[in-house]
């Protein structure tokens, strides 16, 4: 067993002339709460995509917990928890149906999975509509439940497309809460967002993808120093450097910043 | 030969799990189950009612067979054909489009050729509550007329309803959209409907539009279905019949699982 969870090498993808990732590397440590950031069609989407076996890569070498998709998309996905970018639930089902259905897909038993299910929707705050049709439901508790679906069969690495897309804060505030949770219980999460803000407080490492290419890959910390090492009065010498002083006297950039400073170049 | 290399990875990629595609499919129609069914019963009845009575006032029999009788058969492999070709056409599309159920399943262990052979199962089980229901009420009508070799027919309804879900999701494999399937709604389903020997022995068509009829899986489905139904057992040619209907199953099941896996994933 390495300690990888995920590693990527030289990843390609064509989709006829368009190139939507051209020799994209990376590792993903176990445990690890790993983020990828990029401007709109910078081929987030298209990686996770690939990780999860439904898009196929034109060239490169892929390792999932020591498996290859090619050979083991089987095995991959059973150890895996997908919440995808489109909200797929079904609306034909309830709540609690939606969990005990999908858990059929893994080849759970019955009594596990209605064990699995109850504890999902707990550890959600969604219990209270577990009869409910998902139609009845708001954006929030749509979001849950598609996290919480991802999670039926105890994956070790849980992908995750944007999940906070257009939540109000204080839903946005509560699945933060409850992925950092998860990660600290050991889960590999590796997640892709627009936010800026999210992406500083959640991610370990990172990589920010423009055109399909990786233009910043390491940890949040490093990113955050390096970038600013020469705007700060100081820095270089102030490796435990306060966040939120430099904040407060705009010494900082802030990872939207340098996005920005990266993306428009 | 890349045809075998295909199937043999079809095959490979096939196990039980497909009953949860299935059991997705049932307990969503436990829902809405009783309207289902009475459009079940409710349709073939209209036909037998129409047809049967209507035209039968005129035609007193046909080989010897009260026309009611005759047509009886006919429906009941028409209606199993009609509520497949719904289900495979109309509900799998939905599913694999609007609703994105294919795409919610395919990130679990579940693969494309479960989800196909779930749909298709799901779709011959429509067809055989609608053709059973036919069998039923022509049983308690008809009893006396009727040959025993009837409790053979639900195996041909599930095997009929087999091979229009497999056409069927073959089709949806690259329809566009919804428009696209009344093009085959007309085109096919309704000329099989009309040309298959449902209502008149195929026998009496000229012979260039017979041999159009040949091309027609429905035409074997009638045959064996009114043969066993009135107790005029030819072994040889209705084994043959029933051998034509799984080869047309078995090909357009692998030809649906290979290009909805084309569709799926690119």
């Amino acid at each position: 067993m390495n300690d990888y969870a995920i590693s990527v090498e030289n990843l390609t993808k064509f989709y006829n002339d368009f190139s939507a990732l051209n020799n994209i590397s990376f590792k993903i440590k176990r445990g690890d709460f790993f983020g990828i950031i990029g401007p709109n069609g910078a081929g987030k989407t298209t990686i996770l995509k690939i990780l999860y076996s439904v898009v196929i890569p034109s060239a490169g070498s892929i390792d999932m917990l020591g498996l290859s998709p090619t050979n083991d998309a089987k095995k991959i996905k059973s150890r895996l928890g997908v919440v995808p970018q489109d909200d797929n639930l079904d609306e034909d089902l309830s709540v609690f149906e939606n969990l005990i259905i999908y858990s059929m897909y893994f080849g759970i038993n019955k009594k596990e999975s209605f064990r699995r299910a109850s504890e999902l929707l707990d550890f959600f705050s969604i219990a209270e509509k577990k009869n409910s049709k998902v139609v009845n439901l708001s954006g929030g508790y749509r979001r849950r439940l598609l996290i919480a679906r991802a999670l039926i069969n105890s994956p070790d690495i849980i992908i995750l497309d944007e999940p906070t897309i257009g939540l109000d804060p204080e839903y946005r505030l509560n699945i933060w809460n409850k992925l950092k949770l998860l990660n600290k219980s050991g889960i590999t999460i590796l997640m892709s967002t627009h936010y800026m803000d999210e992406a500083e407080k959640l991610f370990r490492n990172v990589i920010l993808l423009n055109h399909g290419e990786i233009v910043l890959n390491g940890s949040m910390d490093y990113i955050l120093n390096k970038n600013n090492n020469d705007n700060i009065d100081g820095a270089s010498d102030n490796t435990a450097y306060k966040k939120e002083d430099a904040y407060n006297n705009k010494r900082l950039k802030s990872l939207e910043e340098i996005f920005m400073d990266i993306v428009k170049k | 030969m890349k045809i075998l290399k295909v199937i043999n990875e079809i095959n490979s990629n096939i196990s039980l799990r497909f009953y949860a595609v299935f059991y997705r499919n049932f307990r969503v129609w436990l829902r809405f189950y009783k309207p289902s069914i009475i459009g079940d019963i409710l349709e073939p009845l209209l036909f037998l009612a129409a047809l049967g009575l209507g035209i039968g006032k005129f035609i007193h029999n046909i080989n010897g067979t009260p026309y009611l009788l005759y047509i009886i058969p006919g429906i009941i492999s028409s209606s199993s054909m009609y509520a497949a070709s719904f289900e495979g056409t109309f509900g799998s599309y939905t599913r694999m489009t609007t609703k994105g159920i294919f795409d919610a399943i395919l990130v679990t262990p579940v693969s494309i050729e479960e989800i196909v052979a779930g749909e298709v199962l799901w779709s011959a089980v429509k067809a055989f509550m609608s053709g059973l229901a036919v069998l039923l009420i022509s049983l308690i009508f008809f009893r006396p007329y009727i040959s025993v070799f009837i409790l053979l027919i639900p195996i041909i309804i599930i095997l009929n309803g087999l091979l229009f879900a497999s056409l069927s999701l073959f089709i949806t494999s690259f329809a566009p959209s919804y428009d696209f399937f009344s093009y085959y709604f007309t085109v096919a389903i309704s000329t099989m409907f009309l040309f298959s020997g449902v209502f008149y022995p195929v026998s009496a068509l000229p012979v260039i539009i017979r041999y159009i009829v040949y091309i027609m899986p429905l035409y074997y489905t009638v045959q064996i279905t009114r043969a066993l139904f009135l107790g005029r057992l030819d072994l040889l040619p209705l084994l043959m019949d029933l051998l034509i209907i799984i080869i047309f199953s078995l090909i357009f099941f692998y030809l649906s699982v290979y290009f909805i896996k084309k569709r799926m994933i690119s």
